[in-house]
C-alpha cells in the first residue's frame, strides 16, 4: 500500500518516516524548486508537479491527484499548511477513490471555518472567544468591518476565516492600523489558503495560548492528550511550544480535555486535530478555534506520550481502533520544548534568508529531536514557509528540558542562510521563559523593547577567536583547501548582495 | 599573511604563519593576533576549521565566506560578523555619516507587493518604501534617514533577486 504525502520540507519527511516504520510506500511530489529536496531523496517515488510557486504545484488539486491515479497510492496525507484543511481537497481524494488521512471534508469545512467552529463549539457547550459572529468576505465593504470593530473594542485580532498557522492574523491596537491590517491578512490569506474571508475577535488580556492534541477513530473513541503550551509567539507564530504547560493545574487540563472531546464529538470529528485555547489571566479557558490537522508541534505531545500520532493517522484512516487509552494520553512522563528553526535572521527583524545551505551540523545525543526538511547542498526556496526544522528536547523535568534544549542548540549550526537558531539560545535564557511567567504577547513586547539589540553578545574573547578563525579561513582558501563555506557561489553572492541591502532597511 | 580583520567595528591585525608541514590539509600555526601569539593546530572540517590551541582549548568554527571580503563564524554559542581588509568598515564609515543617497536595495530575493512612494515624496526615517513577499510574509522595507524620493526602480508585482535596486532616496 501506498502513501501520497501532498506535501513538501520537514513534515514531508516526517510522515514519510512513519510510512517507513508501518511499511507503508511513500509517493513524494515536488515542484520546481525541491527536485533535490530531503523529502524527494528519501521517498521510494516522487512525482514533479509543477513550477515553484506553490498555487502552480502543491496547491494544484487536480495535478496531486493525477499522480495518486498514476502512482497508484490509496491513501493521501497533506501534512501541515498547503491543501491540508482544503474541504475540497479532502472530498475530490475521497471522490477519487482515495482516502484521505484526516477528517472528513465535512467537519474540515465546518471547523475549518473559523466563524461556523465558533458555532459548534457554543453548541457543545464550549465558551468562545468574544467576536463577530458572521464572516467577511472578501468584498466586503471595509466600512461595515471598522464599524464592527468599533463594536466590539479595541484591541482586536483581524483573522482569515480559513486561517492557521499564524498566516493571515494581524492584531489592531487602534482604529487607523484597521485598513492596513485587513489588506494584509486578506492578501496572506489568500495567498496561503486561496480564501480572503475575515473575521474579527476580542484580544483578551494576558492570553496564554494552550490546546489539546486529539485523536478520533471511526469507531466512536475520541481521545484528548495532555496540553501543549504554545504561548510563546512571534507575530501569532508559534515559535517555542512544549508539554505539559508550566502552569495549568491538572484538573483544568482534564477538564479542557472534556471540553475539547466534546467539541470533536459535536461535528463527527475523526483522524487527528487540536483544539485551541486561550486562558485568561484568571484561568478561565475559552475555545479559539480548531485545527482540522496534525500540528506542526505534534512531537513535544509523543515526546512525552510515547504516542505515534503520524502512525496513529495513518492507522485510524485504514479503519483501526485506538488502543492508547485516556490515562496514557492524559498523563504525561517528563517534559518536552519545542523550537521551530526558521531560516531567517532574528538579528535583522527575522528577515527571511533563503539561498544555499552549504554546510549543517545538527544535535543529536539523549532526549532530542531533530525534525529537519534541509541537507547539505539544498538549496532553500523563498516561495515557501521558512521553516526547516523542528528541534524538540525531553528532560525529567521543565528543568531538565531547558538545559537539554540549550545543549542541543549549541549542536545546532547550519552554513550558509541565516537560522533563529540564535534567538533560541538567547530565549532559553530569559528569567520569564524559565520561570513560565509568559503570555501569547511577551515575545513581541520584548522584542520591540530591545530594539534590534543582538541576540547573542559577542565577547572580546569570541571577537578574538573569530578573528583568528577568519584569518586561518582565509589562509587556508589561499592554500587551496577547501571547507565547506570558503568558496563563492552563487549563494554567497546574493548574500553579499542582501548584506549590502541592510544599509537601507528600517525597522 | 597579515589580515585586517574587523569586529563589530574593532579592527585587529592577525597574522598566519604555518609551522612545519602546514600546508592545505590542516597542521601548525603561529597566529598573532594584535600583541598576543597564539600557537594551534588547525584542520579544516566539514563546517569550517577546527582549532586545538597550545593550551588545548577547542575553538569549533563553522565558517562561511561571502563576497567581497565578508564572513560569517559560528561559534558554538555565537555567531560573528567579520571582515577582511577594512571593507566593511569603509562602508560603516558612509553609513556612519549619515549623508548622501540611500539606495534601497533587496534584502532577499522576493515578489513586490506594495511601493508605497513616488518620485518626489518626502520621507521620514523609518517611513515604508517598499513591501517585499519572501517565504510567505510581507516584509516593509523603510528608509533610514529623511529625504526625497528621487526614484523608483521597481513595479508592483515584480519579482526581485536580492540587491535589486528599488527606491533611491536624496
Amino acid at each position: 500500500m501506498k502513501v501520497l504525502i501532498a506535501n513538501r520540507g520537514e513534515i514531508a519527511v516526517r510522515i514519510i518516516r512513519a510510512c517507513r516504520e508501518l511499511g507503508l510506500g511513500t509517493v513524494a511530489v515536488y515542484s520546481d524548486a525541491d527536485r533535490a529536496a530531503l523529502h524527494v531523496r528519501l521517498a521510494d517515488e516522487a512525482w514533479h508537479i509543477g513550477p515553484s510557486p506553490a498555487r502552480d504545484s502543491y496547491l494544484r488539486i487536480d495535478g496531486l491527484l493525477d499522480v495518486a491515479r498514476a502512482s497508484g497510492a490509496t491513501l493521501v496525507h497533506p501534512g501541515y499548511g498547503f491543501l491540508a484543511e482544503n474541504e475540497v481537497f479532502a472530498a475530490a481524494c475521497v471522490d477519487a477513490g482515495l482516502t484521505f488521512v484526516g477528517p472528513t471534508a465535512d467537519a474540515i469545512a465546518r471547523m475549518g471555518s473559523k466563524t461556523a467552529a465558533r458555532h459548534a463549539a457554543i453548541a457543545a457547550g464550549v465558551q468562545v472567544v468574544p467576536g463577530a459572529v458572521e464572516p467577511y468576505a472578501a468584498d466586503a465593504p471595509e466600512a461595515a468591518i471598522v464599524a464592527e470593530a468599533e463594536r466590539l473594542g479595541y484591541p482586536i485580532v483581524v483573522k482569515a476565516v480559513a486561517g492557521g498557522g499564524g498566516k493571515g492574523m494581524r492584531t489592531v491596537e487602534a482604529p487607523a492600523e484597521l485598513p492596513a491590517a485587513i489588506r494584509a491578512a486578506r492578501s496572506e490569506a489568500l495567498s496561503a489558503f486561496g480564501d480572503a474571508a475575515i473575521y474579527l475577535e476580542r484580544r483578551l488580556i494576558g492570553p496564554r495560548h494552550i490546546e489539546i492534541q486529539l485523536l478520533a477513530d471511526h469507531h466512536g473513541t475520541i481521545l484528548g492528550f495532555v496540553e501543549r503550551e504554545c504561548s510563546i509567539q512571534r507575530r501569532h507564530q508559534k515559535v517555542v511550544e512544549e508539554s505539559p504547560s508550566p502552569v495549568l493545574p491538572a484538573d483544568t487540563r482534564r477538564a479542557m480535555a472534556a471540553c475539547a472531546v466534546r467539541v470533536a464529538r459535536e461535528v463527527g470529528y475523526t483522524n487527528a486535530g487540536t483544539i485551541e485555547f486561550l486562558v485568561d489571566a484568571t484561568g478561565e479557558f475559552f475555545f479559539l478555534e480548531m485545527n482540522t490537522r496534525l500540528q506542526v508541534e505534534h512531537p513535544v505531545t509523543e515526546m512525552v506520550t510515547g504516542v505515534d500520532l503520524v502512525q496513529w493517522q495513518l492507522r485510524i484512516a485504514q479503519g483501526e481502533r485506538l488502543t492508547v487509552t485516556p490515562e496514557q494520553a492524559l498523563t504525561p512522563r517528563g517534559h518536552a520544548i519545542e523550537c521551530r528553526v526558521y531560516a531567517e535572521d532574528p538579528d535583522r527583524q527575522f528577515l527571511p534568508s533563503p539561498g544555499l545551505v552549504r554546510a549543517l551540523s545538527t544535535p543529536a545525543g539523549p532526549g532530542v529531536r531533530d525534525d529537519r526538511g534541509v541537507a547539505p547542498g539544498f538549496e532553500i526556496p523563498v516561495f515557501y514557509d521558512s521553516m526547516i526544522a523542528k528541534l524538540v528536547a525531553w528532560g525529567a523535568t521543565r528543568a531538565d528540558a531547558i538545559d537539554r534544549l540549550a545543549r542541543a542548540l549549541n549542536e545546532y549550526r547550519v552554513v550558509g542562510v541565516q537560522t533563529t537558531v540564535p534567538f533560541f539560545q538567547w530565549i532559553v535564557r530569559q528569567p520569564e521563559f524559565l520561570e513560565g511567567r509568559f503570555d501569547t504577547t511577551y515575545l513581541d513586547r520584548v522584542l520591540a523593547s530591545r530594539q534590534g539589540q543582538p541576540f547573542v553578545d559577542v565577547t572580546d574573547a569570541d571577537a578574538r577567536d573569530a578573528a583568528m578563525a577568519v584569518a586561518l579561513g582565509a589562509w587556508f582558501r589561499a592554500h587551496g583547501a577547501s571547507t565547506a563555506g570558503t568558496g563563492d557561489s552563487g549563494g554567497a553572492w546574493r548574500r553579499a548582495a542582501r548584506f549590502e541591502g541592510l544599509g537601507g532597511l528600517g525597522s | 599573511m597579515t589580515f585586517e580583520i574587523d569586529v563589530g567595528g574593532r579592527v585587529r591585525q592577525v597574522s598566519v604563519e604555518p609551522l612545519g608541514a602546514a600546508d592545505g590539509s590542516g597542521g601548525r600555526f603561529r597566529v598573532r593576533v594584535d600583541d598576543d601569539v597564539v600557537e594551534l593546530d588547525a584542520r579544516p572540517t566539514d563546517l569550517g576549521l577546527s582549532l586545538v590551541t597550545a593550551e588545548r582549548r577547542v575553538v569549533d568554527a563553522a565558517l562561511t565566506a561571502l563576497a567581497g571580503g565578508d564572513w560569517l563564524v559560528e561559534l558554538p554559542h555565537v555567531v560573528v560578523r567579520a571582515a577582511v581588509d577594512g571593507r566593511r568598515s569603509r562602508r560603516a564609515e558612509a553609513d556612519a555619516r549619515g549623508a548622501g543617497q540611500q539606495r534601497l536595495v533587496a534584502p532577499m530575493p522576493g515578489r513586490i507587493v506594495r511601493v508605497l512612494v513616488t518620485p518626489g515624496d518626502q520621507v521620514a526615517a523609518r517611513q515604508g518604501l517598499v513591501v517585499i513577499e519572501a517565504m510567505k510574509m510581507e516584509n516593509e522595507l523603510a528608509a533610514i534617514r529623511p529625504g526625497t524620493v528621487s526614484e523608483v526602480a521597481v513595479a508592483e508585482g515584480a519579482l526581485v533577486e536580492a540587491g535589486r535596486l528599488l527606491v533611491v532616496v536624496e
